[in-house]
């Protein structure tokens, strides 16, 4: 039983030391200003599942850029508007068109949104890119099809005849300040330190695994409890004895 | 290692296409698109309306001698329903829920709710001249329908449609 609880005392020794720590650095987050503290090193975000985007696409439109990035959109660093599978983005002087696979994002230069234009109505051929055409009509291409708006973007006209679109949009690569600025905005500010800590607390920082290891070494301690007990009274019924002798 | 929160799972219930609610609101042949800008006084009345800014600056909207048909969305709960409104001389002739997305109170897509809209028009007080009697579990989606119910009247009250 002593060499149990020997060994159940070294191997919970730092657990101990680190629940009582961090325990006390909990219980004052505040006064500590542990809640204001942002954890934001790359590897933390990472680890909450705050990872950077597969890629950030940016198209110019005038003197500004339009940026995919995961399924958000993005005018210079604000976001805008949620897209998943953004394709192009183009502007025709009134407006900014974002195209997704099913949509098109009517902008104004402020970012606000002037309408959300679903493409189903309009053809059951997903979009596959979007450009301009003569005069600044916009023009859409699905599967083999090329489809032109009028000026308000209100009535599409599939193109009967090939027609040569000035442009299509194509990604351009973004000053890398503004892809950083995208990137900040898109990963947030990541989670505050006194929530690490609790997460670190309860073991959850390492998932369900880190929670039973914990429960193990809880148990652990209820081991150390009971067996310090029995030691305890063992050696003193053993005092007890020799002193009768 | 790395967790997310639980995901917003929903599927989406479309009970009519923007091609069918056309089709039906004009006889198999809609007219084209005409856009209402959200500004001006119209902006202050419809965030009155809604209780909040509609998230976007025009809207289309379908018109032909005096009905016209609007295309509106509204979050219930946390997801936005898709309403078609047809309303004719002033009245709703027709509000049908088009898509609902949110996990309950999908009850409001039945006719029985929605034809309480029917015939409905706006009192000076920018409110509806019925009342509307809720479902249990579906407040919030009962209350959607009737902000965008109220907000499609005004829209049409601020287009030429309503002469005709």
């Amino acid at each position: 039983m002593r060499r149990l609880h020997r060994s159940f005392g070294a191997f919970a020794v730092i657990f101990v030391l680190f629940m009582v720590l961090s325990g006390l650095a909990i219980n004052h987050s505040n006064g500590l200003g542990l809640d204001q503290h942002k954890v934001s090193q790359p590897f933390m975000l990472g680890w909450y599942g705050l990872g950077k985007p597969s890629s950030i696409r940016s198209y110019a439109v005038g003197d500004d850029w339009l940026s995919f990035a995961g399924s958000q959109l993005y005018l210079n660093d604000k976001t805008v508007a949620t897209i998943p599978g953004g394709v192009g983005a183009v502007s025709n002087g009134d407006l900014f068109i974002a195209a997704g696979g099913d949509e098109l994002f009517l902008l104004d230069h402020g970012g606000n949104l002037v309408e959300r234009l679903p493409w189903a109505p309009i053809s059951a051929a997903p979009i596959e890119a979007i450009g301009l055409h003569s005069n600044n009509i916009v023009s859409v291409k699905t599967a083999g099809q090329v489809w032109l708006a009028d000026a308000d973007l209100l009535n599409w006209q599939r193109a009967e005849e090939p027609v040569a679109i000035q442009f299509w949009s194509s990604p351009k690569p973004a000053p890398d300040e503004l892809q950083q600025r995208i990137m900040h905005v898109y990963r947030g500010e990541g989670p505050s330190l006194e929530r690490v800590l609790l997460d670190l607390h309860s073991g959850r920082i390492f998932g369900p695994i880190g929670v039973f290891i914990y429960d193990l070494l809880a148990l652990a301690l209820g081991f150390l409890s009971i067996s310090g007990l029995i030691l305890w009274f063992r050696g003193r019924r053993n005092g007890k004895g020799k002193n009768r002798k | 290692m790395t967790w997310s929160l639980p995901a917003l799972v929903s599927a989406a219930s479309v009970y009519e296409t923007q091609a069918e609610f056309l089709s039906r609101a004009f006889n198999d042949s809609p007219p084209e698109p005409n856009i209402l800008w959200l500004s001006g006084q119209r902006k202050p009345v419809v965030r009155q309306l809604l209780g909040h800014d509609y998230p976007a600056l025009r809207l289309r909207y379908w018109c032909q001698a005096a009905r016209s048909a609007w295309i509106l969305d509204e979050i219930g709960k946390e997801l936005p329903i898709t309403v078609g409104i047809i309303i004719e001389n002033s009245y709703i002739k027709n509000l049908r829920v088009m898509t609902y997305r949110e996990n309950r109170g999908g009850e409001v897509a039945t006719p029985a709710f929605t034809d309480q809209f029917i015939n409905a028009e706006l009192e000076e007080s920018n409110k509806l001249d019925v009342r509307i009697d809720g479902i249990s579990g579906a407040t919030l989606s009962v209350q959607s329908l009737t902000r965008l119910a109220t907000m499609a009247l005004f829209l049409h009250s601020e287009t030429n449609c309503q002469n005709g």
